[in-house]
Order: structure tokens, then C-alpha cells, then sequence
């Protein structure tokens, strides 16, 4: 596999070297030797920034490449990908469309009414914890050809996974992690989740290094956020009607607090009040059951004389009858009865106030600069986003073009969170992820429960967060864990990283493996720590009599017999990585 | 930042090396685990907050028996007070509420006045959806999804320890950190106390960790140093204590449930005098829209976990009862009437229970109508009298002693409701 990726490699320098530019400008070397670092420490800082992680080899690669050639090829994210589209077959359907997603897996009320309308149960039988019910439940869902939807989740997870730790285009992987916080939906809301594949996949993805303005109409068209926060269910209030659902206001907030103008945006309570009547009749196209189909048949029916204003794009509806006709102002700006149209303009107006670029930019540069990020550095990102209509590219060109970003002190300034860590790990050991989800598990154990976060904020972008007593003794359980592919779900050839070559002594295993786990690192400290424990007596016999301990005991049966089958790594060896991996020094990016 | 260095001072942990772990006699052991290991915190009082996730109904757990449309609303779920031949019946508390036969575990406090009883709680937001629901009662900010921090979490940040605290303020007992405890202040979410620990065994065990706590202590990055040093000090702190084949006091039997597993966990923090001030843990299964029985069923095996896991707890803590404060919380009630399924839909209004000695109990607090339709929310649910956020004010300003109170529910500044006794 490795391989294979680099002859792929191989042929994709030789395409672009024939486009070293950017834009129609010859790309300028980024000015890091000006902070002192080296070569080296430059291509490091680099991978630390814009990939889930990286070795030695990589380093050398990226210092051949070219620091600069290597950055725009990110950033034009587009190389060709056979060995992800190969790992990610099994999960197709998760690339499937919303339509076809819930129809194959139906969340659980909705199959037992299905059930009952069918005919399946008994209407008065339905003690969903009875056997009789669970079987029944079974069988239905095998005729049906139904899934439960919480496969759909851990499928989705999985791809998550993998693409973060093969997908060639790297930038774009953490461009869409970071995208996909800063507009944050959750699983731990029924009516959003089984519309958070298509989210991050056909919303998030495709925009993540485009305009920042098509990807917040993208976001605030998708069903996720529309159900998320609550806009899906926003109409007219309508005194005399029944029906007491009225304006909701929950989106119209977070779109200026959270998405936008940032929580100094110089907006108020009014402004958050008319934005929401401006988006009232915006919700999700009714499938399979879900949302409301009589809203289908009043959109249509003949005497609606509106009906030649709803829009239909996708998922998304504007529903005319249900849009609040009235005038609404907003930041000062004027808002008459133009439908769908109002949501559009008002989208368009805040993608492009200096309050948005400054918020946007910082949160970029908190991201990839470090948790306090140079005011000078902010606001020349912000320009740029203003000057060129929110192009995310341009943003980042200019921030990693800015002496700032290559002050020696960012360096390994930032703390990875639970994910990087598990990434990194899988990519600095050439690992294989034979169970995606085993380590998606120690991801959530230590501390970081990927799309249940539950409130719109999205997880805090600050080590401090991260680092904390809960979560760090789980940190180096996980670095004695992850070469264990029965522990971790992950496939590591300890021996073929040395090229067969089967270190002589522990010292020796921790001189290569510290050489290639963090490349340019002090490792004197590492050493000398290490050391009582390399050359105590017996040390292979006690790891081994060791080894097969408590990690082996969680796992199914099922699973240890496969694992059986497996050459396991020598143990020696193995511990050594293990105590790297959960080393403070590797904590770090 | 705060620090957290008190901690590390005062516990005086250099004596006991990672090395004993496991390896002490139990008898060893249990003696060390019932010393009072740490004065500094042995006076500190514990809040215990159960959420009661998919919707109580509030009306099955303390129900208005002698209200006819009650009854009428409910053909084949209304349970009497008096003797009425077969089945279990409800437990008179009041000649107006009756306890469900469930509960009966519950009945001897509220008899001695230590359990309270809140009906009519609620959300002053008429969502009926369980995530909203849920999501404003931990924020605390029932018209604000933005708030980043959860009302537990602002509940520590108040206790005014001059910013000093220990790892163990304030635990959860899930798998991941509810949103009632996310925020700026520690807090610690895990499943079982045992994983709290450097894994492996054998000898390696030990040197593993020993290596990892020598690497954190030398790291240059604060940050991980500092954290790395509280880590194993908590660590060392926990494993020592921690008491194979934990035996609850007072015969105490804790139902073999996660509600109860969870708790008897808290306990032994709560004995260990680690410093615990704030302990979260949570009851599922409450969503009971199809059959959920009378006397036996799903709502009687929840209430019967429910408070059955709550009086274990009780008397395993006996000695530290003046300190201990339980309350339930559910994200909203359920319809007065019960739908075509024989169980019943989202609603409004809830009830709650209050378990302490300082607690304004054997009664039922709060304002519950005459369930006539003019009398109902929306004309179908039971009408939010009280809203939570006074009682679970009053409770934590009350139980914490917070001097100031303003910003543990920032947008409310109503009264309590006379739930906590002075």
C-alpha cells in the first residue's frame, strides 16, 4: 500500500511540477528562515499544521518537494486518491443522498409505526423491550431491506476515520474537521443525525477551501442545520391559527454569534429577531416519512397563490405561506418581501462584514497558528478575506506567507486533540486500520466524542481543553494500547519501519523510533528517562510474561481469535513505541 | 488559568508508591479506606444530580389520585391509593398525592422529612423536544443554545475555593462529560473508577507508569507538566482507596443496574474524602410512549431502579449524610392523557425528588390544578408551575453555600420555592 502511494506520488510530482504556481503568481518562499528555523523544522511545523500527522520520511519528502509546491498542491486538493476510495467501498452508503439514507435506515419510532401501518405487530403489543417485539422488529427490518440507523453512524465515524488517515488531500481533511465545528450539528439530536453524512460529505467537503459565503447558504440550506437549530420548523406567526408554532430563533442567533459576526459583533437582540423572520419558510424537502408531507400538498395545491414562490434545491424547500412577508431591518439593512431571496441577501451581507472576516481569520489562525494568535497576523488575514470575497485559499496563503506563522515559539505550540493523537499515531507508524471504530472508541475515552458534541459552539479550540486529568492518563493508555492492533484496531509492522532490521538493544529501538516518531526533537530528555527501564534485567521476559494483559481482556472472543492469527510485534519493540506515542513530547503538534 | 497546586500539597501522597497497588491486603486496605485520608476536604458537602433522560412522567411517579379527570384521562393506567383488590397500590403521601407502588423504598424518607417532593417543574421553553429540552435544563439558559458552559460547571466555578480544587470536584459517572458539567472548570467524566489507572499488569505495569510520570515531570511544556503531575497524584489517590470488592455500609444493595453501579461509585468517592463536591450521573429509559404499565411494566421497573439506587446510596453514605444532597431532574413530563398505545407523549410539566437532611422534606411542593382541560398547557399537558431553575438554585445555593448566585442561571432572577429548610 505504502508503495503504491508513493509511485502515485511519484507521478503526481512530475505532473505538478509543470504548475508551480498559484493563482497566475509565482509562489514566493514562505519566510521562515527570517525566524531562525531550519529547512527541516520548517517542513515540520508545516506537516504538523496541515496534516493529521506525519515521520521522518515525510519530513524528507516535503523538503524534497519543495516547502511552497507542497502547500498549494494542498491547497488545490486535488489529487487523485485510489487507495481511500479502495478503503472506503465497504461505507458507500454513506455517500448516498439524504432520500435514499433514510429510507434504508429508518430511526426507530419510525419503524414501529411503519410496522403497525402494515399490519406487521398488533397495535396494543408494541412493549418495544418483549421479546415478541424484538423479533418482530428483526424480522421487519430484514424483509424491508432496513438498517438501523446507528450502523449508519459508526459507518460514517469509520470513513471519518480514514479519510483523516489516508486521504492525499490532507489540508482539505482538516479543513473540513475545522469547518464541520465551527457550523456543528450533533448526532445527539434525533431529528438532525441521520442528515450529518450528507452534511459533512456533499456540504462541508466540497466547500471547505472554497468561498466562505457559499458554504455558510450551503450550511444554513442543509437539512442537519435546519433541524439542528430549529429553523425547519420557523413560520409566520399566525395568531388565529390553531397550529401555535411560530417564529423560531435559535438559527438566526447562532448564524450571527456562532457562525458569523462572532459574539462582539455589534449585533442585537432586534437584529437576531428580524433575521429570523426573514428565514421563516426556510426548511427540508419531506422524505420517506420524515418532516411534514401536508406541507407538500398545500405548497402545490391550486388555490395557493404563492406557489410560484417556493424554491425547491435539493433537501432544501422555501415554503412561501410560511415566510413572514412583513419589512425587516437588520444591521440597518433593508429587507422587503422578496422570499427567498431576503435569506440569500442577508447571508451574502454578513459573509462580507469585517466583523465576520476577524472572527473567521482568528478562529483559522487559533487553528493553525497557536491558542493566542498574533493581532497583526489576524487582521492582515482578514484583509485578504475581505479584499477577495471570503476565499479561504487566499487566507490561508497569506497567513502561512507571514513571518508570524513561522515564529520559532509556535512550534509544537499547539496540543493535539484526541483525534490527532489517534491519526497521527496510525500515520507516523504506516499503520492499517483494520476496526476504524476500536479506535474511534479510545478517541471518545480520551476525551473527544466525535459529532455528539452537543451544543452549537462546537469543541474548544484551546489545549487546555484537551489537557486535563480526565482525560491524560487515557493518552498514554493509548500509546501503550495503539500497537496493539487487538487494542486499537490498528495494524502496525513495527520491523518492517526499520527496513527488517530488528534493533539490537532497546537503546537502539528508542534512538530509530524517537528518530522517526518526532524528527528534529531533543530526545536527550526522552532517553535518559527511558533508559533505567530499557536496560533493567530480564526486561524482555517481563514484557512479554506482561504482554497479553488488560487490553487483550476487553475485546470479544471473536476478536481474539482472529487476532490469533496475526504475527504480533515484538514485544520489546512494541513497548518502547508504546511509551513514545504516549510521551508528552508526541502529545504535541 | 487556575491552578490546582493545593491539591498536590496537601494530599501527601509521596508516601504511598504506585507499587502497592494491589498489592495490600485487603484488610490493609479497607482500614486505610476508612480513615478520613484528607482532612482538608472531609467537610466539603456533595451535590448528587441524576437526569432522568426521555421525560418522566410526573403524574405516574406522584400521582393526584383523587383528581376525577385524572382518572377519566387515564383508563388503564390510573392506579388507586386505597385497597382495591389486585395489584400494588399507590402509596398515600398526602391524602392527595400518591407515591407509585415502585417507590416504596422512598417512603420511609419522606416520612422523616428528608425527601421533597417538587410537582409542577418544568422549562419555562414549551419545547417537546428531548434534545432542546435537555440541552436548556443543563445549560441552565432555557432560550440560549449558545451558552457554552453547563449550570453544574458554573455551580463550581462559584464555590469560591480561591481557585484551588482537586481533580475529583466534580465527576461524572458516564462515558462522556454531560452538558450540565462542560465549561471552564475541571470535571471528569468516567465509566468506572478501576480504569482510572495506567493499564497493563505485571511488573511492566509499574515501570510503565513510573516512566510516564518521570516524562511528564520533566516535559518543558507547562501545560502537560502540571497535568501530568495532578494525573498521577489522582491517580495514586484513587487506587488507593479504591477497595476491591467495594462492601457498601449498612448492608446497602445497590440494584445491579448502571443507575446503581454509578452510584455506589459515587459513594466511594464521596467516603474517600477526595474532595468531591459536584457528582453527575444519569437514569435512561424514560420516553414511555407505548405500555408503560401500572404497577409493574417499564415505569415500575424505572421508578424501582430509581429509588432503589438512591436509598442505597443513602445508607451506604450514612455517615456523611449531612453533607449529601440528591435531586433528580427530568427534561419535561408527559401527556395527562394517555395516548392509543396504553403510555403517554412529551408533555410539560414534571416532578422532582429531593433527597437531604437539610432538606424541606415529606412534602409535595409546588402547584398542581384540578387536571380539567381549561387547567392544562395547550389544553393536553400538566401546566409548568415552578420553574426548575428556582428549585435547582435554591438546592445548590442552599446545599454549595454560594455566596453569589447571579451567574449560575444568568438570565433568571426569580426566588426559590422553599424547598431547602432555613
Amino acid at each position: 500500500m505504502k508503495k503504491q502511494g508513493k509511485m502515485i506520488g511519484m507521478f503526481l510530482l512530475a505532473t505538478f511540477s509543470l504548475y508551480f504556481t498559484y493563482g497566475q503568481k509565482k509562489a514566493e518562499r514562505f519566510p521562515y528562515k527570517q525566524s531562525g528555523l531550519s529547512k527541516e523544522q520548517a517542513a515540520i511545523h508545516l506537516l504538523s499544521r496541515f496534516t493529521y500527522g506525519y515521520n521522518s520520511n515525510d519530513v524528507r519528502d516535503v523538503q524534497k518537494e519543495g516547502l511552497e509546491k507542497w502547500f498549494f498542491k494542498q491547497l488545490r486538493a486535488e489529487q487523485t486518491d485510489e487507495k481511500l476510495e479502495l478503503l472506503l467501498e465497504p461505507y458507500a452508503d454513506v455517500l448516498m443522498d439524504n432520500q435514499s439514507i433514510v429510507q434504508k435506515y429508518p430511526r426507530g419510532p419510525r419503524v414501529r409505526r411503519m410496522m403497525i401501518n402494515d399490519g406487521f405487530i398488533p397495535k396494543d403489543s408494541v412493549d418495544n423491550r418483549s421479546k415478541f417485539y424484538k423479533a418482530a422488529y428483526k424480522q421487519y427490518m430484514e424483509e424491508k431491506g432496513y438498517r438501523p440507523e446507528g450502523e449508519l453512524f459508526r459507518k460514517f465515524i469509520a470513513t471519518k476515520v480514514l479519510r483523516a488517515a489516508f486521504s492525499a488531500n490532507q489540508l482539505q481533511e482538516v479543513m473540513t474537521d475545522f469547518w464541520f465545528n465551527h457550523f456543528n450539528v450533533s448526532f445527539t439530536k434525533p431529528q438532525s443525525a441521520p442528515y450529518i453524512p450528507s452534511y459533512e460529505n456533499h456540504v462541508i467537503r466540497p466547500y471547505a477551501l472554497g468561498k466562505f459565503e457559499s458554504l455558510l447558504l450551503a450550511t444554513a440550506k442543509s437539512p442537519a442545520m435546519l433541524f439542528y437549530l430549529d429553523n425547519a420548523s420557523s413560520t409566520v406567526e399566525r395568531p388565529k391559527s390553531k397550529n401555535k408554532k411560530g417564529i423560531n430563533e435559535n438559527y438566526a442567533r447562532e448564524l450571527m454569534e456562532l457562525h458569523t459576526l462572532g459574539v462582539d459583533g455589534g449585533y442585537t437582540q432586534k437584529d437576531v429577531s428580524e433575521a429570523a423572520r426573514i428565514f421563516t419558510g426556510w426548511t427540508v424537502y419531506p422524505m420517506n416519512g420524515y418532516g411534514n408531507p401536508n406541507m407538500l400538498k398545500s405548497m402545490t395545491a391550486t388555490n395557493n397563490k404563492m406557489k410560484n414562490q417556493n424554491i425547491v434545491d435539493g433537501d432544501f424547500i422555501f415554503v412561501a405561506n410560511r415566510h413572514d412577508k412583513g419589512r425587516k431591518v437588520v444591521l440597518g439593512q433593508q429587507f422587503n418581501n422578496d422570499g427567498y431571496n431576503e435569506g440569500a441577501d442577508l447571508i451574502s451581507y454578513l459573509s462580507s462584514r469585517p466583523q465576520t472576516a476577524r472572527f473567521i481569520c482568528k478562529k483559522i489562525a487559533i487553528r493553525f497558528v497557536n491558542d493566542k494568535p498574533d493581532e497583526a497576523l489576524v487582521n492582515k488575514m482578514a484583509d485578504t478575506f475581505l479584499k477577495s470575497g471570503g476565499d479561504i485559499k487566499k487566507v490561508l496563503t497569506v497567513m502561512v506567507s507571514s513571518p508570524e506563522f513561522w515564529d520559532k515559539r509556535n512550534m509544537y505550540d499547539k496540543v493535539k486533540t484526541p483525534f490527532e493523537l489517534a491519526i497521527s499515531t496510525v500515520r507516523a507508524l504506516d499503520g492499517q486500520i483494520e476496526n476504524p471504530n476500536r479506535l474511534v472508541n479510545w478517541v471518545t475515552r480520551m476525551g473527544e466524542k466525535k459529532y455528539y458534541y452537543v451544543a452549537p459552539t462546537g469543541f474548544p479550540d484551546q489545549s487546555s481543553y484537551w489537557i486535563n486529568t480526565g482525560s491524560l492518563l487515557n493518552r498514554m493508555n493509548f500509546g501503550l494500547a495503539s500497537i496493539s492492533n487487538n487494542a486499537s484496531g490498528v495494524d502496525i509492522d513495527l520491523l518492517e519501519l526499520t527496513n527488517h532490521r530488528e534493533p539490537e538493544s532497546a537503546e537502539e529501538a528508542l534512538e530509530v523510533f524517537a528518530r522517526l516518531l518526532l524528527p528534529s526533537t531533543d530526545i536527550a530528555v526522552l532517553k535518559s528517562r527511558l533508559s533505567p527501564l530499557l536496560t533493567a534485567q530480564n526486561l524482555r521476559q517481563k514484557i512479554e510474561k506482561s504482554s497479553g494483559g488488560t487490553f487483550y481482556e476487553k475485546t470479544d472472543k471473536k476478536e481474539n481469535l482472529m487476532a490469533k492469527g496475526k504475527k504480533s510485534n515484538n514485544a520489546m519493540l512494541a513497548q518502547v513505541v508504546g511509551l513514545i506515542i504516549g510521551s508528552p513530547e508526541f502529545q504535541r503538534r | 488559568m487556575y491552578t490546582r497546586r493545593a491539591f498536590l500539597k496537601s494530599s501527601g501522597l509521596g508516601l504511598f508508591g504506585i507499587g502497592l497497588i494491589g498489592g495490600i491486603p485487603a484488610f490493609v486496605a479497607e482500614a486505610v479506606a476508612r480513615e478520613k485520608n484528607n482532612p482538608l476536604y472531609s467537610k466539603r458537602k456533595v451535590i448528587v444530580c441524576i437526569f432522568q433522560r426521555g421525560a418522566m412522567d410526573g403524574l405516574m411517579a406522584v400521582s393526584p389520585f383523587e383528581d376525577p379527570y385524572f382518572r377519566e384521562a387515564r383508563p388503564t393506567l390510573f392506579m388507586d391509593a386505597a385497597k382495591s383488590g389486585s395489584g400494588n397500590n399507590l402509596i398515600d403521601l398526602d391524602g392527595r398525592f400518591g407515591l407509585h407502588p415502585g417507590m416504596k423504598a422512598f417512603e420511609t424518607v419522606f416520612r422523616e422529612k428528608r425527601l421533597a417532593i417538587v410537582h409542577g417543574i418544568g422549562s419555562p421553553n414549551t419545547t417537546r423536544s428531548h434534545f432542546d429540552a435537555q440541552d436548556y435544563m443543563e445549560s441552565g439558559t432555557p432560550f440560549r443554545k449558545n451558552t457554552t458552559s453547563g449550570w453544574l460547571n458554573r455551580a463550581v466555578g462559584l464555590l469560591g475555593h480561591d481557585n484551588v480544587t482537586t481533580p475529583f470536584s466534580a465527576v461524572s459517572l458516564t462515558p462522556s462529560l454531560p452538558r450540565s458539567l462542560y465549561g471552564d472548570q475541571a470535571a471528569l467524566a468516567i465509566n468506572d473508577l478501576k480504569n482510572f489507572k495506567i493499564q497493563g499488569r505485571g511488573e511492566i505495569l509499574n515501570q510503565n507508569a513510573k516512566t510516564f510520570e518521570d516524562l511528564y515531570d520533566k516535559t518543558k511544556n507547562d501545560l502537560l507538566r502540571d497535568t501530568g503531575k495532578e494525573s498521577f497524584e489522582a491517580m495514586k489517590m484513587l487506587q488507593r482507596n479504591l477497595v476491591k470488592n467495594y462492601k457498601p455500609a449498612n448492608n446497602a444493595v445497590y440494584p445491579n443496574s448502571s443507575l446503581g453501579n454509578s452510584l455506589k461509585q459515587i459513594a466511594q468517592l464521596v467516603k474517600m474524602d477526595v474532595g468531591l463536591e459536584v457528582a453527575f450521573t444519569e437514569s435512561n429509559g424514560w420516553d414511555t410512549h407505548f405500555n408503560q404499565g401500572k404497577d409493574t411494566g417499564i415505569f415500575a421497573r424505572n421508578v424501582g431502579d430509581l429509588s432503589k439506587s438512591i436509598m442505597a446510596f443513602w445508607n451506604d453514605i450514612e455517615a456523611y449524610q449531612d453533607d449529601v444532597l440528591v435531586m433528580t431532574m427530568t427534561e419535561f413530563g408527559r401527556t395527562v392523557h394517555q395516548n392509543g398505545t396504553n403510555g403517554t407523549d412529551h408533555g410539560r410539566a414534571s416532578c422532582n425528588f429531593i433527597l437531604g437532611n437539610h432538606v424541606d422534606g415529606g412534602k409535595v411542593h409546588g402547584a398542581v390544578d384540578m387536571l380539567a382541560k381549561e387547567n392544562l398547557e395547550d389544553g393536553r399537558d400538566l401546566r409548568v408551575t415552578t420553574d426548575f431553575r428556582a428549585v435547582f438554585s435554591e438546592v445548590a445555593t442552599s446545599h454549595l453555600k454560594l455566596k453569589d448566585n447571579k451567574m449560575l442561571f444568568p438570565d433568571w432572577d426569580g426566588k426559590g420555592i422553599g424547598v431547602m429548610k432555613g
